[in-house]
């Protein structure tokens, strides 16, 4: 009876030493697969985070926008029958679109003839406090037929009103430079018209999805900015070229 | 299999063993999560830098390619894809903290933190002082790594009693 006792304890004993080691071996196990599972699920995440990088980042390059016909009210340089088609989206007080300012103005006088440059405000209005007054500074030079003569007086004296609290009294400055009625001037800077004339370009650059300054739309399409004026300069004979 | 191995690499340190997490989930979760948006940021900015995207002036990020492409690289090498390192490097020690568990990992990633740190404070004042302009996706690389540093302090705070 003891012996048969003391066997079972024995057995007892060996069967929970079994369990156990069963038990560990198990939580090795899971321990193995944890750590496994950590390092997927990070590895995981961060290809998931370059993938997503890459995808946010892609595809930049030629897409259709429905902005590209050019207006009746659009301020315009060149050659309107022209079938080449450059419409600029700039902001006067952006400094990119002041370095791109003469190579614009070059090739204009370049290819007047054969193609039509098209100028319309997309003020930055989050980060260029003064720019939307400038762009009604330009249409309202526009309206006694000066807009270029603004537009030109703006970028070539960024540097002075970009900083300063209210550049009004500068712009009129430039109005009685170029020669325009200043009062007519001001009574148009004040107006309504100019003001929506600013927003119906800002509200088109926004439903195209444009969101950077500046923006060219060359043929009805939006490109990836050329970085340099001969850049500039092959794509437009291009498309004049396929014109003739 | 590593698990017996700060034991016997430093039977006093009791610290190493996986069972032992005395940091709360959140810092972890907290440290995984800031340190991935450092990196996608970061990330977003050195891909951006090797497409040689155009200057221009937009909405989200200001005029900082233009007037901060003098300091964007140190000799070629963009100081975005130094960021993005950086947070990588801390993304995958809280990782391995997860995993291995040693307190250890997580003092060092406080300590490392401070160069984030400085590095930003340094590149925030160039933004404010020198280039003028202010770089959205440099701001947020700045509040990542405040945020860190900030995570670090409170690791530090946390393990001091028990290094005493």
């Amino acid at each position: 009876m003891a012996e048969e006792e003391n066997l079972t304890k024995k057995e007892k004993r060996e069967l929970r030493r079994q369990e156990r080691n069963v038990e560990s071996d198990r939580r090795q196990k899971m321990r193995v697969y944890k750590r496994v599972m950590v390092w997927a699920v990070a590895v995981f995440v961060v290809a998931g985070s370059i993938f997503g990088i890459f995808w946010l980042l892609g595809s930049p390059g030629g897409e259709r926008v429905f902005v590209g016909a050019v207006l009746q009210d659009d301020q315009i340089k060149g050659n309107s029958d022209a079938g080449t088609t450059i419409i600029e989206y700039s902001d006067f007080q952006c400094q990119a679109c002041a370095a791109y300012y003469p190579i614009i103005k070059r090739l204009a006088e370049e290819y007047g003839d054969s193609a039509i440059f098209v100028y319309r405000h997309f003020p930055l209005r989050q980060i260029h406090p003064n720019a939307e007054l400038a762009a009604q500074a330009s249409e309202s030079a526009a309206r006694q037929g000066k807009f270029w003569e603004m537009h030109d007086m703006l970028f070539e004296n960024q540097q002075i009103w970009s900083n300063q609290r209210n550049p009004e009294e500068t712009f009129i400055g430039y109005a009685s430079a170029i020669g325009l009625d200043v009062e007519k001037f001001k009574s148009d800077l004040a107006s309504e018209e100019v003001e929506n004339k600013v927003d119906r370009d800002y509200n088109s650059a926004i439903s195209a999805g444009i969101n950077a300054t500046p923006t060219f739309i060359f043929n009805g399409e939006k490109i990836q900015t050329p970085r340099t004026y001969e850049q500039f300069r092959t794509l437009i004979e291009q498309s004049v070229g396929s014109d003739r | 299999m590593n698990n017996s191995e700060p034991l016997l690499n430093n039977p006093l340190d009791r610290t190493g063993s996986s069972e032992d997490k005395k940091f709360p989930n959140w810092i972890v979760a907290f440290l995984l999560a800031v340190s991935l948006i450092g990196f996608i940021d970061a990330g977003y900015l050195t891909l951006k830098y090797y497409q040689g995207e155009v200057p221009n002036c937009s909405v989200f990020e200001g005029c900082e390619t233009v007037a901060a492409s003098k300091y964007t690289d140190i000799g070629g090498i963009p100081l975005a894809l130094f960021g993005a390192a950086y947070y990588l490097f801390i993304f995958i020690l809280t990782v391995a903290y997860i995993d291995l568990g040693y307190s250890k990992i997580l003092k060092f990633i406080a300590y490392f933190t401070i160069i984030g740190l400085i590095v930003s404070v340094v590149l925030v004042f160039l933004q404010l002082f020198v280039v003028d302009a202010i770089c959205l996706y440099c701001m947020v690389s700045a509040a990542t790594s405040t945020f860190l540093f900030i995570m670090g302090v409170h690791i530090l705070k946390n393990s001091a009693p028990i290094r005493s």
